[in-house]
This record gives C-alpha cells, structure tokens and sequence, in this order.
C-alpha cells in the first residue's frame, strides 16, 4: 500500500515535471469575454536586448543557453556583431520584428476583445494584432512584424507569428536570421503583476534547430502608467542638430 | 580662428561605468567615451523631439565669441518619467552639461546630467532604456 502510495505520487511528480510550478499556480482573472486576462502595460524588468546569449536564463533551449547557428551563419552573425555600430537595423530606425519587439526596455499595452488580441508598443508606434479567429497566415508576403494568429490552450495565449522579413536582428549582437524565420509565442500570466514571454525561433535557413527564450514581463504598477510617444528620425534629426551648432 | 571653450575634462573613470546604452542608433558611432566633457553655458532652447530631446545652449568664448552647442538629451518619455517637464529647464538659465562630445568634432554632444545655476541636479541621459519599472512614477496628471 505505502509503495503504491509512493509509485503514484512519483508519477503524479513526473508527470506535472515539464510545466513551470509557477504557471499552473495562477489562474489568471478572465476579460468580460471569459478569456484569461492579459491586458496591462508590461515591460521586461532588464532588457536583455544588448546580447540575449549574455541574458541570464533567457535561453532556454538548447540547454546551452546558445542559438544554434549553422556553420555559414555563425560567421555572418560574427561580421555583424562587429558592425553593429552601423549595421544594427535599430540604429536605422527600421521596425525590430519579434520577438525584439518584446524584449526592448519600452513598455507595451495588451487590449483583448473576442476576436482579436492588439499589442501596442511605445517603441515607434509599433502595434500587432493578433488574430483569434483566423487559421491561414497571408500569402507570398512579408511584414517586420509578421502575421500574428492565436489561440488559447488553457491560460496560455499561443501566437503562430510568420511572413517575417528577413531585415531584422535579435539584439545588438547581430543575432539575424533569414527570411524562413517563424516565431512560435506563448503568453501566460504567472501572477497579478507578472505575464512570462516565451518565443520558440524556428527557421531551417540559419539554425540547426529550433531554440527557445523565457523571460517574464512585469506590470507597470505605477498610479498614472501609460504609454508616450516615442519616434525614431535619427539621421534627419542629427543632420538638422548638428547644423543648427555651426 | 581657433576658439577655446569652457570644456573641462570630466573625471573619466566615474563615467565609464555608466555608459550610456541607446534603444535606436549607436552611442559609439557619433561620441567618443574616451573624451568626457562638462561645458558650461546660457540655454536658448530646449527642443523636446524624438528620437532624442536636444538642449541648445550657448557657450561664450575667452575672446568674447559665442559659439552655439546642441546637446542629446532623452527622448520625451523618458524625460517625463524622469520628473521633468517643459518648465524643468527655461531660456536663459546657466546650466552645467556634462557628458560625450561627438567624435567629429562638432560642438555636440551626449548629456548625462545637466546642473542648473540654483543647484538642482538632473538626470538628462539613462544608462539603461527609457523608464523601466525602476523609474520614478509620472508626475500626477491634471
């Protein structure tokens, strides 16, 4: 009897072994709609945007905490970690693409309705609209942001994010990717004020498997929390700055 | 002419370990962390503009000259979530600025802080993002 007892609690042990304690610990409130309540502004707490290998925990899979580049684009991401200064799509003002998006020290906004799920981003005016009640991504096209369609399993919002350009970086440290990429996002609150991040990068063109960043966002607590405007002219403006010194 | 401004040296050291790291285009290609510089001079106009906030000021030569300066300050948000607003700075006060000169030589630069003629001590430049959840809250809204 007490090693039955001991066999089904290991079993019970195993079998609850692969989901974060903490996810299943929280149950999120629900929208009017009956979803899991994701709406807030949510920021990551340290951006880990200068170098997600240097993240601490961001990398979650492979085990190695490494992106798992292919041999050719290993080198590539070498020549572009060096001329980041000029070469990071960031510093021309271009859309960051996701996940970036997500993982810059800007905050963003969560709306929920039926139908849709929209991220409104300060970071240039970014916005997504994710789309619950479609099932086929647009066609022979490409965006910065993709093409976003969700789902909820359980408390977990799914995001299926593809026609991804091939313009966008990862970080500062020229971790790129082709125009294969697709982002496999996954949302799920963990408490009141925390919602984790989790993005599977897929993309047969530059890794040799699929890896996997985790990072927890937080709620923007603060009495009069909102977004501002935030805008990216850069080369214009030091043109224009630079003049008005001489 | 060679004109000599009021630019003193900063204390190097105290400075690297805060450098400033930038969301939308790159601090090293446009200043030179190996050259910290306080100048010292009457603001004309503070231009609250993105990507980046800019102090205009005026610096007056030994020889009497006056040689007009633009420093990169943080964009409007993050401003804001500093504690400033529109009144912080005004026309005409004397300021401090201290922070990066541009690497081309041009009299423009990166501001960490500004201090003004009464003393107040402000934070013009983040080392990290724009008013993360360690920011100070908003000020009240009306």
């Amino acid at each position: 009897m007490r090693d039955r007892l001991a066999g089904l609690l290991l079993a019970a042990v195993v079998a609850l072994a692969p989901i974060p304690a903490k996810a299943q610990a929280y149950t999120a409130p629900r929208t009017v709609d009956g979803q899991p309540d994701l709406q807030g502004i949510w920021q990551v707490r340290s951006s880990p945007d200068k170098d997600l290998e240097k993240a601490k925990g961001l990398i979650v899979e492979p085990k190695n905490g490494k992106i798992p580049y292919q041999p050719a684009a290993l080198a590539q991401k070498k020549q572009n970690e060096k001329n980041s200064a000029s070469a990071d799509p960031l510093n021309k003002c271009y859309m960051p693409g996701v996940p970036r998006l997500n993982l810059l020290a800007y905050p963003l906004q969560i709306f929920q309705t039926a139908d849709e799920v929209a991220i409104a981003y300060e970071y240039i005016h970014n916005w997504r609209n994710v789309y619950l009640k479609r099932n086929k991504h647009l066609e022979a096209i490409d965006f910065w942001q993709g093409d976003s369609i969700g789902h909820w399993e359980g408390d977990t919002l799914v995001v299926d994010v593809a026609d991804l350009n091939d313009q966008t970086w990862f970080d500062k440290a020229g971790d790129f990717h082709s125009d294969a990429l697709h982002v496999t996002e996954r949302y799920t609150r963990t408490g009141p004020d925390t919602l984790r991040y989790e993005a599977t990068i897929e993309d047969p063109k530059t890794f040799t498997m699929p890896w996997k960043i985790s990072v927890d966002l937080h709620r923007s607590t603060q009495p009069n929390a909102r977004l501002l405007e935030y805008e990216c002219h850069y080369l214009a403006d030091l043109a224009a700055a630079k003049k008005a010194t001489k | 002419m060679k004109i000599k401004f009021a630019v003193l040296a900063g204390a190097a050291g105290m400075l690297f370990s805060a450098l400033p790291v930038l969301a939308h285009h790159s601090f090293a290609a446009e200043f030179d962390a190996t050259k910290p510089v306080t100048v010292k001079g009457t603001v004309t106009k503070m231009d609250w503009v993105n990507p980046h906030s800019h102090l205009r000021f005026d610096v007056k030569a030994e020889d009497g000259t006056i040689e007009h300066w633009s420093a990169e300050c943080l964009p409007p948000n993050g401003l804001y979530r500093q504690g400033w607003n529109r009144n912080t700075i005004k026309g005409g006060e004397e300021v401090t600025v201290t922070g990066f000169k541009a690497k081309d030589g041009s009299n423009y630069m990166w501001t960490q802080t500004i201090v003004t003629a009464d003393g107040r001590r402000l934070l013009s430049g983040s080392p990290e993002g724009l008013g993360g959840p360690t920011a100070p809250p908003a000020p009240p809204q009306p």
